[in-house]
């Protein structure tokens, strides 16, 4: 059923092939410097998968596989969300908030935290998706912006209302630990984020694949004049798709807060730049999900190898930003090399 | 004398080979025409033809002298000039400032206003294709559009002029128009290309013809020799039955009923106060020159345009309804442009035709698709309409148009709506095709179902219609039936006029 087997093979293509491309401008860059590229990829490589390596970049893997998914449902659906800081923001407040305050016991504390940050996430992009569908201002414009708004908001609040007052940060309070997330479970190497985000990725791939909403999504990405006339009605499947594409946001600043961080600290959600791996991730994967979910992966190793390569070399870890970039431009610039007379 | 000559032509993509070995000979005041279903290659020869496209084998002689072009540039210096189908104009500019463009008439640094005038005045003249060369092109009427096309050509030297389906577009007295002006181009030594699918024009207009089908010239006729049967078989290989439309009357109560239905665009009216009905068992066409209002009409009766007035469905109001509701209650539509409304062209053939119904009991579970049925269904309806596709499973994109029209109308029949409105039944379609779909409409007629078809092809309403309605400037000025579906009588009322009688 899903789309044609030929697309998909010279999909692969592309996708190995802007990797391959990318790699060897960036030894370029590298060698530029004066080091050597071979041991750079070495270092990266053994950094991303060896000892501790393995843990780090399965412990980053979680956010960004989470807020490249967001994007790609977004994106098969036809919508562009670049509003995921904003909601990933709102969602790792609403999650603090149940999680410090809410007077209920530590586990039901940490569901009804995780719930709060699904909704606000969710709601936040939805209020996005309204501006366009009633004022016509692009989502991808709205959302966008709605990251300032929730950047401000969110800052003040955790430097003067909710301030814990006995450390030198802008941050709240730490979350008690009955209302946090497992980092192993049964003293496996697995987290309870891990497994969150796992059946999440499940549910979407299965529902990309067969589910009846998935079609329809995928059709309407695919031509939304098409979806309209056969009855699809894309106000009400705009806002669903932003909501959830929010919600999933939303969910992965609470796995942060609630699984990592324990406690919400200005700035420490975004600094990462998740949404950003993630929108480039959903890009190279061409928005399908389990695409998506490997080329994720592949990046959070990539970073993690990264941070490896510069306590191994002393050269800074944002080559890996450099190598994510050129991945995406030689895949934007792939119709050149391949125009045909 | 020869004046253009394509010898062995071969062209490949991806090793489907395209044109095969095609030679073509045209001689100085000769209107020749080439034909051909669709997908025989006959675009990919003219764009050969026209620089757009490098031949993998074979030659081009002009005037004897071989020629080798890298661009449209190369064709246009020797002599070659195409009109499009859809027009590469500016319609916000006038006509001169179209007619000069890069080609300006200058005065020190300024382009002389005068000078370009002067010059479109001259050419239209001199080729009896006069044109105001002041009038701004969005106002023109597509045939004056079409002769700026022309003068386009024209006014780069064109000794060899190709038209691609010019036509399509144009009223019948818009097109004698322009075959008047094609027989006195060539008069005057041109050689001319038609490029169509319509037989009677052939017949009517051209010396030769060149009939490909499958990447070969599958004939190279005389028109005075020949006739429309042998025409037919050179392009499908077999003898295909004029469509004949058995007239039958009914009485039955409307399965829709349009009342006072208007569409208003800010301060224009595109559609003004329309009324009408299709009853079960017949065919109803509207007739039109483009930009008259029909697909403002149809949008409007599906629920895809807001508008004032009443449409009802079987005595049933539908007009608050949304166009899934007015699908459920019993409507399937056939839209004009099949990549762009008709299907999502990456997807699959299996997925264009299950989408729409593919939330019914036979089609999904549960919230989930029950994919080999909805596969085992698009087989059914791929041999059953004969559709040339290899597996359910390729991209509908990949069908040629009549092919992938024929997708669409059988997932549109195959709802079993009482009601079937069919825009452009056979646009870009072969005659093959053209064939099928014609008789799959009156097949739907006569089990009792109620048809409207919209076409700017008014050979194709005469041969399907019962009764034809004929809109001009957003109304419906003419309900024709019996004698009166008639090429002439017809024509003259889409020309706006009954005092024209």
């Amino acid at each position: 059923m899903i789309a044609a087997a030929l697309d998909t093979k010279s999909r692969l293509a592309a996708i190995l092939f802007s990797i391959v491309a990318a790699v060897v401008l960036g030894g370029l860059v590298v060698g530029l410097t004066g080091a050597n590229p071979i041991s750079v990829y070495l270092e990266i490589a053994k950094g991303a998968v060896l000892g501790r390596g393995l843990d780090e970049t399965l412990a980053r893997s979680v956010p960004l596989v989470g807020m490249a998914l967001a994007a790609a449902i977004a994106l098969r659906a036809g919508l562009v969300n670049l509003g995921g800081d904003g909601q990933m923001l709102i969602g790792g407040l609403a999650a603090a908030l149940v999680a410090l305050y809410l007077p209920v016991p530590g586990v039901a504390r940490a569901v009804l935290a995780l719930a709060a940050a699904i909704c606000a996430g969710g709601l936040y992009a939805w209020l996005a998706a309204i501006l366009q569908l009633s004022l016509g201002i692009p989502f991808l414009i709205a959302s966008l912006l709605f990251s300032y708004i929730a950047r401000g908001l969110t800052s003040y609040l955790v430097r003067y209302p909710l301030r814990d007052p006995s450390t030198g940060m802008p941050e709240t309070y730490r979350v008690a630990s009955g209302a946090r997330l497992p980092a192993h479970i049964l003293d496996l190497p697995v987290s309870m984020a891990m497994v969150i985000m796992a059946v999440v990725a499940v549910v979407i791939v299965v529902n990309d694949r067969s589910g009846v909403n998935g079609f329809e999504w995928r059709m309407t990405g695919l031509n939304a004049r098409f979806a309209q006339y056969s009855g699809v009605d894309l106000s009400r499947q705009t806002q669903r798709v932003a909501f959830l594409s929010g919600a999933l946001a939303g969910l992965v600043g609470a796995l942060l807060i609630l699984g990592q961080q324990y406690r919400f600290t200005d700035g420490a959600l975004l600094a990462p730049g998740y949404t950003w791996s993630g929108l480039m991730a959903a890009v190279l994967a061409m928005a399908s999900p389990i695409a998506t979910i490997v080329t994720s992966v592949f990046f959070a190793a990539l970073q993690v190898g990264g941070f490896s390569m510069e306590r191994a070399l002393g050269l800074p870890a944002v080559l890996t930003w450099v190598l994510q970039a050129l991945i995406i431009l030689c895949l934007a610039a792939r119709p050149i090399f391949f125009r045909k007379r | 004398m020869t004046l253009l000559q394509m010898k062995g032509i071969t062209k490949r993509f991806d090793g489907v080979v395209a044109n095969d070995g095609i030679s073509l000979s045209v001689n100085s005041g000769e209107i020749h025409a080439l034909m051909g279903e669709n997908g025989a290659g006959k675009s990919t020869l003219m764009n050969i033809l026209y620089g757009l496209l490098k031949p993998d084998a074979g030659e081009i002689l002009v005037d004897g002298k071989a020629m080798d072009f890298a661009s449209p540039l190369g064709a246009i210096a020797a002599g070659i000039g195409m009109v499009h189908q859809t027009f590469r104009q500016f319609p916000d500019l006038t006509v001169w400032e179209n007619l000069v463009f890069q080609n300006e008439p200058r005065q020190g640094p300024f382009v002389s206003a005068d000078a370009a005038r002067d010059f479109v005045r001259r050419l239209g003249s001199r080729h009896g294709l006069e044109i105001d060369p002041d009038s701004r092109v969005r106002d023109l009427a597509v045939g004056i559009r079409q002769r700026l096309e022309i003068l386009k050509a024209l006014s780069r030297e064109a000794r060899i002029l190709i038209l691609d389906e010019p036509t399509a577009v144009l009223t019948p007295q818009e097109r004698d128009g322009l075959f008047a002006a094609m027989r006195e181009l060539a008069s005057k030594g041109m050689a001319l290309i038609l490029v169509t699918h319509k037989i009677p024009e052939v017949i009517a207009i051209t010396d030769q013809i060149t009939v490909m089908r499958d990447g070969r010239v599958s004939g190279t006729l005389v028109t005075r020799e020949t006739n429309e049967a042998e025409i037919i078989r050179a392009m499908v290989g077999r003898n295909v039955p004029p469509t004949v439309a058995s007239k039958v009357t009914s009485d039955a109560r409307p399965m829709l009923s349009v009342k006072d239905l208007s569409v208003r665009k800010g301060a224009v009216t595109v559609v003004d106060n329309v009324s009408f009905d299709v009853r079960p068992g017949e065919i109803v066409g509207i007739a039109g020159v483009s930009g008259n209002g029909q697909p403002q009409l149809i949008s409007a009766v599906m629920g895809l345009e807001s508008a004032t007035g009443v449409v009802s469905l079987d005595g049933h109001d539908v007009s608050s309804f949304s166009i899934a509701r007015r699908r459920a209650a019993g409507v399937s539509y056939v839209p004009e442009d099949r990549h762009l409304t008709g299907t999502a062209p990456a997807a699959s053939i299996a997925e264009n035709i299950v989408f729409g119904t593919h939330r019914n009991a036979v089609a999904s579970n549960k919230g989930f698709l029950r994919k080999d049925a909805i596969r085992a269904q698009a087989r059914k309806l791929i041999e059953r309409f004969r559709v040339k596709a290899a597996s359910e499973q390729l991209p509908i994109g990949s069908l040629s148009g009549g092919n992938m029209q024929k997708v669409v109308i059988a997932r549109e029949v195959e709802h079993g709506s009482p009601l079937i409105i069919v825009e452009e039944p056979t646009r870009g379609v072969d005659v093959g095709a053209i064939e099928f779909i014609h008789q799959t409409l009156i097949a739907e007629r006569d089990k009792g179902r109620a048809i409207l078809v919209v076409s700017s092809d008014l050979t194709e309403l005469l041969a399907l219609s019962d009764r034809i309605l004929v809109m001009f400037e957003g109304r419906i000025n003419a309900s024709l039936t019996g004698s009166d579906m008639n090429e002439d009588t017809v024509g003259r009322w889409m020309m706006g006029g009954a005092e024209t009688r």
